[in-house]
């Protein structure tokens, strides 16, 4: 007989459920009620355990007026901005893409506490309809500004069949402890072709939380990215639906992490239709004393034949007092499939440094080529030039960066 | 008497506990090609790790003199600007380096530290296509990662090709007839022979006689257990071919 013993909450925890509730979101409410924040005993939060890591959750947002440049500059690039939480009017966009609002709430409920969040607390959504081929870069940066703020926003994006683009999300703010909670669900059609990128340059004190729905059909073809170089605390959630045969994925993603910060990405995979297939492959980086999580699951349904998924983490530690948490998962229930996951953690090889500075090349510029290198297998297939050379740009400034 | 490039004194130098290096004497004046010639295991590759400065090895006794000046608390960015240069003997594959970036890297750091400013493409390219069209290597090559999927011919002609590049004053070269055939083995000896100049000096470590019959030296040491046990010309390595090494083992210098 075990007793059920009641949560302790935490000012974080209160502050979520007050804001909840005065939502109308009485369900996320009382699950946070009920079990607080997710701790390392939630399989899916286990290296990241929200209820010590985030101790407190600022107020709702409130509007703001900015005149900020958005996170990253990407010249020739469609802008269009989510300011604490709230969709800003556009200017006229590319043809063949249609930009309007629509209701929060955008992701999938599923068992997850910053899902559930995000859909008990959006009120309203960018929406995005790409209807041909657009060969503009469309930009989406949400930004936090003001005192500490809680920003919950949401993006809704629909690829037409045979429609193609490259979509990046950039999130940065005013120097404060913002917690971020963002959600975007992208859904593809039929042989659609979509990069997606998310690049976090929050302030150090903020917490960034992005969760990142993809429903793919007959042959869709996806590549994201998400890189972390900027919240203290950070967790990006990449959940694609494998949903068409002939539907292939590549996702990609980044941890940059310095001294005291935290990075995470979790990513589960749902292959639910048969021929389809999926290439996972994150790098993490870390100096100081920090910690980068990636976790990889494979859920393989049972009528998903010919599931051909290989999820890859890679960690480079710069210091000794660096963490690299690894979890590759793997649910299958169909019986002629090809899956398997890797992991990889180690230094910069001593062998390749003593051959480049052999060269005459100055121990620190070595590293720098080597890690480039290292990072070079997840930078090079984003095929847009201006998108690529700043993508890099902010990788060179995290390494010249120092702690 | 001017200063030989090379001189090296009573060396010694250990890998962890294990003493390799037991009292090398070697000097090389300015123009000449020397040649070391030893069976496995007695130390030979060590001299060439030693002298480019891998820090897995420690010395432990002796001195080395490049030009005159002590390289033993240089670091082996700073030795390569000083101007040694070491030939691989198994170069190393750098997946995400490309091949281009790389040279032009070491290029400018050997420019850098004489003071010079970065060098233009268009100068980078003209070196680029004359050491290449040396070596028989196509601009095709360069445009790989680092060494990446190159054959072994291949990795040692790329080895040469960033010698020529460099204009070290002293060339070692690390059993570069490891794993050629005769044609191979004839582009990277007419590569090095080019190279041979009357202010640089090279050092060729190998096993076989084979090379020297490509790359003529002027003097000829026989390696064994950590010293130079024998000292000869260029007929020393027909000796050694046709008798072994039995002969040298236990003799001192």
């Amino acid at each position: 007989m075990r007793a059920t013993m009641p949560v302790r909450l935490g000012p974080a925890e209160d502050s979520l459920i007050a804001q909840l509730k005065s939502a109308g979101a009485d369900a996320a409410a009382e699950r946070i009620t009920v079990a607080g924040l997710p701790t390392r005993r939630v399989e899916s939060y286990h290296y990241t355990d929200l209820k010590s890591l985030l101790r407190a959750v600022p107020p709702l947002a409130q509007a703001a007026n900015s005149a900020n440049p958005p996170a990253l500059d990407v010249p020739g690039a469609y802008l269009l901005t989510i300011l604490n939480g709230a969709v800003q009017p556009a200017g006229a966009a590319p043809a063949g893409v249609i930009v309007g609002k629509t209701e929060g709430g955008v992701l999938s409920s599923r068992d997850d506490t910053l899902v559930g969040i995000n859909n008990g607390l959006a009120r309203e959504a960018l929406s995005l309809t790409i209807e041909n081929t657009v060969d503009t870069v469309i930009q989406i940066d949400r930004h936090i500004e003001g005192e500490a703020a809680h920003v919950v926003d949401a993006l809704k994006i629909f690829v037409a069949d045979g429609a193609s683009v490259t979509i990046l999300e950039t999130f940065s703010g005013s120097d404060a402890a913002h917690v971020g909670n963002h959600a975007t669900y992208l859904a593809l059609g039929k042989d659609a072709v979509v990069t997606h990128v998310t690049l976090d340059r929050s302030s150090r004190k903020a917490a960034h939380f992005a969760t990142n729905e993809y429903r793919l059909t007959d042959g869709s073809k996806l590549r994201t990215l998400a890189i972390h170089a900027g919240a203290g605390l950070a967790r990006s959630q990449v959940f694609p639906i494998m949903g068409g045969a002939g539907a292939h994925a590549d996702l990609t993603g980044l941890n940059l992490v310095s001294d005291g910060q935290h990075a995470d990405i979790t990513m589960e995979t749902h292959h639910a239709v048969p021929h389809t297939s999926c290439q996972p492959l994150f790098k993490s980086i870390t100096r100081g004393r920090s910690k980068a999580v990636v976790q990889g699951k494979l859920v393989v349904e049972r009528d998903a034949q010919k599931t051909d998924a290989k999820f890859m983490h890679q960690g480079l530690m710069l210091s000794d007092e660096a963490e690299i948490l690894s979890k590759p998962e793997l649910e299958i229930y169909a019986d002629d499939v090809v899956c398997g996951h890797g992991s990889t953690c180690g230094k910069l090889d001593e062998d390749w440094m003593f051959y480049l500075t052999s060269r005459g090349i100055p121990q620190a510029e070595a590293e720098t080529m080597l890690v480039r290198g290292f990072i070079a297998e997840v930078l090079d297939p984003i095929e847009d030039e201006a998108l690529n050379e700043a993508l890099n740009g902010v990788v060179d400034g995290w390494l010249l960066g120092g702690n | 008497m001017t200063t030989p490039i090379l001189e090296i004194r009573n060396l010694h130098a250990r890998i962890e506990d294990r003493e390799i290096l037991k009292g090398v004497n070697l000097t090389i004046p300015a123009g000449q090609v020397h040649a070391i010639m030893g069976r496995n295991g007695s130390g030979k590759s060590t001299l060439s790790y030693v002298l480019a400065g891998k820090e897995d090895y420690e010395v432990t006794e002796g001195e080395i003199l490049l030009n005159g000046e002590s390289i033993l608390d240089m670091e082996p960015a700073e030795r390569a600007t000083a101007g040694i240069f070491l030939a691989f003997q198994y170069p190393i594959e750098i997946p995400g380096v490309a091949t281009m970036t790389f040279l032009k890297a070491a290029m400018n750091a050997q420019r850098k530290a004489r003071g010079e400013g970065e060098l233009s493409t268009p100068d980078f390219m003209r070196a680029m296509k004359e050491a290449g069209s040396l070596l028989n290597i196509d601009s095709d090559m360069l445009k790989r990662p680092l060494n990446v999927g190159f054959s072994g011919g291949e990795k040692k002609r790329a080895e040469i090709m960033q010698m020529a590049l460099l204009k070290p004053s002293l060339c070692v070269l690390d059993e570069t007839d490891s794993g050629l055939d005769i044609d191979a083995l004839q582009v990277v000896a007419k590569g090095v022979n080019s190279l041979r100049s009357e202010n640089r000096s090279m050092l060729v470590i190998t096993h076989y006689q084979r090379l020297l019959n490509h790359i003529v030296p002027d003097v000829v040491h026989v390696f064994s257990d950590g010293r130079i046990v024998e000292s000869g010309d260029k007929d020393l390595a027909l000796q050694l071919e046709a008798r072994g090494y039995a002969d040298f083992d236990g003799q001192a210098a």
